[in-house]
């Protein structure tokens, strides 16, 4: 990198020499004026209240109940989680639904990629298209997907599986398929990611083994099993990473959808914060839940690299 | 040989068409419902205009003449607040980025390498851990139910990412010609305005195109900090749903339609751009 801090001799005369005098200011203060203001907002609005959330956790803080002074109370808070079953399930239903949209949208995301590749026509075309879902609002999404499209009643689904003679299914109301349609709809909005990363990874990847492979005769199912397969693994694990991650803070889908139901078997962590939290008042549980799903998310990543540095080690 | 050949097409091109249909089958939905009476939807799933049912403009007459009063606010405020919150995050945004790309920093034990990463890393963090403190700080400062408070929202999720991209493209441009306009007696901020940002032009459209799209679909933060004045579209669309008088599916696929235009046309007009922004750093 070249610093411009630091000019050689001869120019910082020249440049002293040139500058009309009262209207050049530093450069020092150039340097930290460009940085500041982002550092503020950054400041006062991401990492404060990130702390903020965490300081809540160990209080009694409760929005309703005014005139009482909020004490510190150690980790009785963290104590309630241990034994309270509505929050365990809402982590439980998170990890489901990353679990349940992480394979489906690589594998998706995998499948269309590759034949994006080696489309020769329209790519252009295709390409727009498959870009589309990024840009349309998830709540507009799950309410086409998931309220429309998936209605039991009125809902063009059930409508053509009684044309052709099967029952209709309960989608929304039976608590497992209502879990299965909201990774669905995740599948509609998100897979369209795994399709980016996945083709730029496609894009970028040598030459020379593919010639090599096609010198020693290998088909083109031996080619993407032993070259494109590993060489795509460090785009992969970012793309996984960067997915699911994602996929844990999961909201908005099931608050349009289900509203967190049937019961609870849909409810994610982050819906159950606001319900806590914000909805009920009781801010100090509600960041214990918001602090759970972090350490969760940690965890997650934690995992997957362990998991996956011998696969990219192996690949370089 | 030839036959493998069309075998690897006809597989290449059912792949392409299954999920062009698989994304484009929800559009055709709303689009359709949107056009549909009260009555052709109450009767069951109806599948083609003119055959099944008949169009009907209901939703366009609820939306631009009965209720234009309810129907409009909040899409002046997506639009007020989406634009609002890009512009002011590409510029801070920017602004850091460019500081970090030129400049060498030294904070604590922070380089300029690390003060990048932690901007970024403030993007892992879920919405969760920060709907709790944003509550209460509006509550105090009197922002919640505003535009301000929003738009100053958005434009804090926004900048760790525009930072972080802009930061990349920066260094990607050539120094000399700075450090030749600087020679010539241009101030620092002359060098910014009239040669960094118009050669970083097609990554700043990117990343405020970017941004743009994520405020305007923005849910969760505009649920916990507006009730009525700065409602937005997403979360006008939302309550369509809990009516007293049941749903009604042709409003709310109008609304949604309306909701989703915009984006999609700036989207598609800016393909190329946003394609850069989504995979940058991601792979190199």
């Amino acid at each position: 990198m070249v610093a411009l801090e630091k000019p050689s001799a001869p120019t910082q005369a020249r440049t002293a020499a040139a500058r009309q005098p009262g209207f050049s200011l530093p450069e020092v203060f150039w340097k930290w004026a460009l940085l500041l203001p982002a550092t503020l907002v950054v400041g006062a609005l991401l990492i404060f209240p990130i702390g903020f959330t965490l300081v809540m956790s160990f209080t009694d803080w409760h929005m309703f109940r005014h005139g009482e002074p909020v004490a510190f109370v150690g980790f009785e808070q963290w104590q309630r989680l241990l034994t309270d079953q509505f929050v365990w399930q809402t982590l439980r239903n998170t990890m489901v639904f990353v679990l349940g949209v992480l394979p489906l949208e690589y594998a998706v995301g995998l499948i269309v990629a590759l034949a994006l590749n080696n489309c020769t026509h329209g790519k252009k075309f295709f390409r727009i298209t498959f870009l589309m879902p990024l840009m349309i609002s998830p709540v507009a999404v799950s309410l086409v997907i998931g309220r429309m499209i998936f209605h039991e009643d009125i809902g063009p689904l059930n409508d053509i599986l009684v044309r052709v003679g099967v029952q209709p299914v309960h989608w929304l109301t039976d608590a497992k398929l209502a879990m299965l349609t909201l990774i669905i709809i995740d599948v509609w909005t998100a897979t369209s990611f795994m399709i980016l990363m996945l083709m730029a990874g496609l894009q970028s990847l040598p030459q020379e083994p593919y010639e090599a492979a096609v010198v020693d005769g290998a088909s083109e199912w031996q080619r993407f099993q032993y070259i494109t397969l590993p060489l795509l693994a460090p785009v992969t694990v970012t793309a996984l990473l960067i997915r699911g991650l994602d996929a844990f803070k999961v909201v908005d889908i099931i608050k349009v959808v289900t509203g967190g139901g049937p019961g609870q078997a849909t409810e994610s962590v982050t819906l159950a914060v606001y319900d806590l939290g914000v909805k009920g008042g009781d801010l100090a549980y509600g960041a214990v839940g918001a602090y759970s799903l972090l350490i969760m998310m940690m965890l997650f990543t934690v995992l997957v690299l362990t998991f996956t540095r011998q696969m990219v080690r192996g690949v370089s | 040989m030839q036959r493998r050949k069309t075998i690897k097409t006809v597989i290449v091109y059912t792949v392409l068409i299954w999920w062009t249909l698989m994304l484009a089958a929800p559009i055709y939905w709303l689009v359709i419902t949107a056009f549909k009476g009260p009555a052709s939807i109450n009767r069951g799933a109806t599948y083609l205009p003119f055959v099944d049912f008949q169009p009907e403009f209901s939703a366009w007459d609820y939306i631009f003449i009965s209720q234009r009063d309810k129907v409009i606010p909040p899409f002046v405020n997506s639009v007020v607040i989406s634009l609002g919150s890009a512009a002011l995050a590409v510029v801070i945004g920017s602004m850091a980025g460019y500081g970090l790309a030129r400049y060498s920093y030294r904070i604590g034990r922070m380089g300029n390498d690390s003060i990048a990463l932690s901007f970024l890393s403030q993007r892992m963090f879920p919405a969760a851990v920060l709907i709790i403190p944003f509550l209460l700080m509006y509550r105090d400062l009197g922002l919640l139910d505003t535009r301000q408070g929003l738009l100053l929202a958005y434009t804090a999720f926004a900048i760790p990412f525009v930072v972080w991209v802009m930061r990349d493209f920066f260094r990607g441009l050539p120094v000399e010609v700075e450090e030749c306009a600087l020679l010539d007696g241009c101030s620092r901020f002359g060098v910014l305005w009239r040669i960094a940002l118009p050669l970083a032009a097609p990554g700043l459209v990117a990343v405020f195109v970017l941004t743009m799209i994520g405020a305007w679909n923005e849910y969760l933060f505009a649920l916990v900090l507006s009730f009525s004045e700065s409602v937005t579209v997403p979360l006008f669309l939302q309550v369509q749903t809990s009516v007293l008088r049941g749903t009604e599916w042709w409003n709310m696929a109008a609304i949604a339609l309306l909701a989703v235009i915009p984006v999609v046309v700036a989207g598609l007009a800016l393909e190329r751009y946003i394609t850069r922004g989504l995979t940058f750093g991601a792979v190199k």
